[in-house]
């Protein structure tokens, strides 16, 4: 998953003085092979090992890795999942238990040896190993025998996959779980050569299944791919390997990185940043027609929200936390946040761009609030909003500290008194996972790991995802929901499942456990070199897969 | 033998300041409301897994253990985990990090050379440009030339090194296009392009420090260039450039040397906010970066590495100083 900052969306939304209509989606008839792509990164390191990362399907380890299937993205139509290594997203059968795939043929490693059923098996084992911890780990807890399972390196398999050949691979599953398609996109179902496994040999050589391969690692600096000669076009139907060479310049200083691309001459003018803009160098770009015409912007992206602990004091009353739906003042907050640029208005907890979801609102008001329904409802609730003491966690960057004045200012319009209780980062995240908070509201920004509804839903409402390092921040338990998300999840059938999750959605809203805020929007600046640059409508990141140069 | 003895007695006083040090690290980290081992449990994380990696990561232990563990691993290796899964760290062991999956050692080995590019070449150039100023500052007090070089100091003195280095990279690198507007290239690559890509933050560090050096020089000499026996030596029929730079600046230079070793040892323990600045990934940036992370060890490892340096400049110092006067080894 991508941990957001609510403070960071938050700026770079905020930031984001334009947005809508930049979009450059459109396969360049121009588009040419060869050439370097720079990608500009503020990050120190570029990790490798599939095996811990959190990588989204389209995103670096999508060049050099394979996985199972993979993401269709584009920009107004819902993501899908489509085939990678595997002829087809998964043969179901135990009644959504077990998941049979067979792999393409020809598809062989950057050096020429062959890719089998084995080397996937070996890869998904790696992961759980205590020396590859942090990445996605959701086939952990799906995977019968997972939840023991300490990984490969001292000689134990995993039984609950199986490869009766050298083509297929078979996973069986603690309980039926439709999206086991997107889990198999992940980047720890991606091949690894036994010989290649160990962290360290990987970390230096990683052998590689997509259409580039590691030709330097230059720690802190930069990483060179070049063109994995054993890749075939005829096998993928998502990469197109416009590049002959892609070059990670790391360590980048995000301010000069704008500046280099809004100059956009020599290696800048075939390159594009991978952090989105943060306010100030959005101003730039909006002041500079040539770069504005560069820019790349999002229809939506994370959810930000106001989690409401829903176990303690006042607000475990319905009608109480049904009252601040109508008291927070969502307008304010967005104009906080940097005005519509920034963000759109949100009253649903599924993201636009994921399959199935359905527009509502329950507590329809003014995008500032309803101050009168507000008060109705507290009265409804033999509350006195004036003696509501409440504490809001927040991170104490300005952005953050400005959004979460906004809710605190809503708010005492009927007068609730709130506390900001700022956070560096790190704590702030320890705080709001713990299994016993000590705040009542929470600013929390998400973005699923995966499209689809179940990654949008349960990891912030399911009850097993309280405390320990998890994000149900608002403390909600509710069996109903609880038994109402198992049984979506188990449904096979796409269609099926997409509306019990919309029906879900509802589900928990109508418990008003959170206050959804706005849908943040991200802006990402390419080079005047480079082509087919699009945000999709999910996630709300550039599709590095189909990039070209040449435009 | 006195300078062996010094030598010798300075040395005890690292190791304990460098004991102090990482315990003062260690209790300030431990004490944070905060759970490294969340980061490395995965999406999403169960409490098996949660427990697993702390016990894995050794943060298991209360922090006493922890620095128990980590002064052995200094002296004997230590092993993380155990079985095929573990990972063996061979002695002198400063720690390693999971999320980088590489020996502490190793992350300060290579991101040194970057640090000690920048530190070294910004040193040479504050130190001679300074004490320069500061002396032609000093024959000619009061004059023109000593009120140019003052008013640079104190806009040296005065200016934040972001914005002199933000400044740079502003003429030299987007408007002018002469020089790099970031990065590093190895000196083992390409000498040139690391001399190009190196000479801005040279010239916004030796723009800040300088000041501070030509201040100083000029105090130092304008108090020596007092003192009788820097009459004496006129009086003897010395050229004036002679008991200038032999006699008063030898005399001044001795709070400078001493403030310079300091300086040149904190700044290879880390030019943060120039390397930040200058887009380079030397041991600033990765304890900025580790920070970010909650990479215990690298934090431990890298200001035990930048303390050391510290410490190691003042022992260097005191002996200098020695040299530069004989008063201090007669003592």
């Amino acid at each position: 998953m991508r941990k957001f900052s609510t403070a960071t969306a938050a700026a770079l939304v905020a930031a984001a003085l334009v947005l809508t209509g930049c979009t450059s989606h459109g396969a360049t008839n121009s588009a040419k092979t060869g050439g370097t792509l720079t990608l500009l990164t503020s990050a120190s390191t570029v990790s490798l090992d599939p095996a811990s990362s959190q990588n989204l399907a389209t995103t670096t380890l999508g060049l050099l890795d394979r996985r199972l299937t993979t993401w269709d993205v584009q920009p107004g139509k819902d993501a899908k999942v489509v085939p990678d290594l595997a002829t087809d997203t998964g043969r179901v059968s135990d009644g959504g238990k077990t998941w049979t795939y067979t792999l393409k043929s020809g598809l062989k490693f950057s050096d020429g040896s062959p890719v089998t059923s084995a080397d996937i098996k070996y890869g998904i084992e790696r992961s759980f190993s205590d020396q590859l911890q942090g990445g996605l780990s959701y086939h952990k807890t799906l995977l019968v025998g997972g939840d023991t399972y300490t990984g490969p390196f001292n000689g134990q398999s995993l039984a609950s996959i199986e490869t009766p050949d050298a083509k297929t691979i078979v996973f069986h599953l603690d309980k039926p779980f439709g999206d086991w398609p997107w889990i198999v996109s992940m980047p720890a179902f991606s091949p690894v050569k036994e010989s290649n496994g160990s962290p360290a040999a990987y970390k230096k050589a990683p052998i590689t299944t997509g259409p580039y391969k590691v030709a330097s690692i230059n720690d802190g600096t930069s990483l060179t791919l070049v063109r994995n000669p054993y890749w075939s076009k005829a096998t993928d139907d998502v990469r197109t390997a416009s590049a002959d060479k892609v070059v990670f310049l790391e360590s980048q200083n995000p301010s000069t990185t704008v500046q280099n691309l809004i100059n956009g001459t020599g290696q800048y003018a075939d390159a594009f940043g991978l952090q989105y803009l943060g306010a100030a160098d959005l101003a730039s770009v909006t002041h500079n027609a040539s770069a504005k015409s560069r820019l790349a912007t999002s229809q939506a992206g994370p959810i930000q929200y106001l989690a409401l602990n829903t176990q303690r004091g006042a607000l475990k009353d319905l009608k109480v936390r049904q009252a601040l739906e109508y008291a927070v003042d969502k307008q304010a907050y967005l104009v906080a946040t940097g005005g519509p640029q920034a963000g759109t208005l949100a009253s649903t907890l599924i993201t636009p761009g994921i399959a199935g979801r359905q527009d509502y609102d329950l507590y329809p008001a003014d995008a500032s609030g309803d101050v009168a329904k507000a008060k109705s409802l507290f009265s409804q609730a033999g509350v006195d909003p004036t003696s509501l003491k409440l504490t809001l966690l927040t991170q104490n960057d300005d952005a953050s500290l400005a959004q979460a004045q906004a809710i605190q200012q809503g708010l005492k319009r009927i007068g609730i008194t709130v506390t900001l209780r700022p956070d560096d980062q790190n704590s702030f995240y320890t705080d709001v996972a713990a299994s016993n908070p000590t705040f009542d509201l929470a600013l929390m920004s998400w973005q699923p790991d995966f499209p689809s509804a179940n990654s949008n839903i349960s990891p912030l409402f399911d009850s097993s995802q309280i405390g320990n390092g998890n994000f149900n921040v608002s403390q909600y338990k509710n069996p109903a929901v609880d038994a109402a998300i198992a049984a979506a999840q188990a449904e096979v059938d796409p269609a099926k499942a997409q509306a019990d999750w919309a029906a879900i959605d509802k589900q928990i809203m109508a418990d008003a456990p959170v206050v959804p805020l706005i849908y943040a929007k991200q802006s990402f600046l390419r080079g005047s070199g480079v082509g087919n640059f699009f945000i999709p409508s999910f996630p709300a990141y550039p599709d590095y897969m189909t990039v070209t140069l040449g435009k | 033998m006195r300078i062996a003895r010094l030598v010798t007695s300075r040395l005890v006083g690292v190791v304990l300041v460098l004991l102090v040090v990482t315990a003062i690290t260690f209790v300030i980290f431990y004490l944070l409301p905060s759970n490294p081992a969340q980061l490395s449990c995965g999406k999403p994380c169960t409490p098996e897994n949660l427990a697993r990696a702390k016990q894995f990561l050794g943060l298991d232990l209360p922090w006493y253990g922890q620095f128990w563990e980590f002064l052995r691993g200094i002296v004997m290796g230590r092993t993380f985990g155990t079985g095929a899964d573990a990972i063996v760290c061979n002695a002198p062991c400063f720690g390693y990090s999971f999320q980088l999956n590489t020996p502490v050692t190793e992350l300060i080995l290579t991101r040194f050379p970057v640090t000690a590019s920048i530190a070294v070449g910004a040193a040479a150039l504050w130190f001679v440009s300074g004490v320069a100023g500061g002396t032609i500052a000093a024959v000619w007090r009061r004059k023109a030339p000593d009120r140019a070089i003052m008013t640079v100091a104190i806009a040296g003195v005065s200016s934040p090194a972001y914005l002199v280095g933000m400044l740079l990279i502003l003429l030299f690198g987007f408007t002018l296009g002469w020089l790099p507007t970031g990065g590093y290239e190895p000196f083992g690559d390409d000498p040139v392009q690391w001399f190009l890509h190196l000479l801005l933050p040279w010239t916004a560090l030796a723009f800040i420090s300088s000041a501070v050096y030509a201040r100083l020089t000029r105090s130092e000499l304008v108090e020596q260039l007092g003192l009788d026996y820097v009459r004496t030596a006129r009086a003897k029929g010395l050229g004036e450039g002679a008991v200038v730079m032999r006699h008063g600046l030898r005399n001044a230079l001795i709070p400078v040397v001493t403030l310079f070793g300091l300086d040149l040892g904190t700044l290879l323990g880390g030019a943060v906010i120039s390397e930040r600045v200058f887009s380079m990934q030397g041991l600033g940036a990765l304890l900025l970066d580790s920070i970010g992370r909650l990479d215990l060890q690298v934090i431990v490892g890298i200001t035990l590495f930048s303390a050391f340096l510290i410490a190691i400049a003042n022992v260097v110092v005191d002996i200098v100083y020695g040299l530069i006067d004989p008063r201090v080894r007669a003592a």
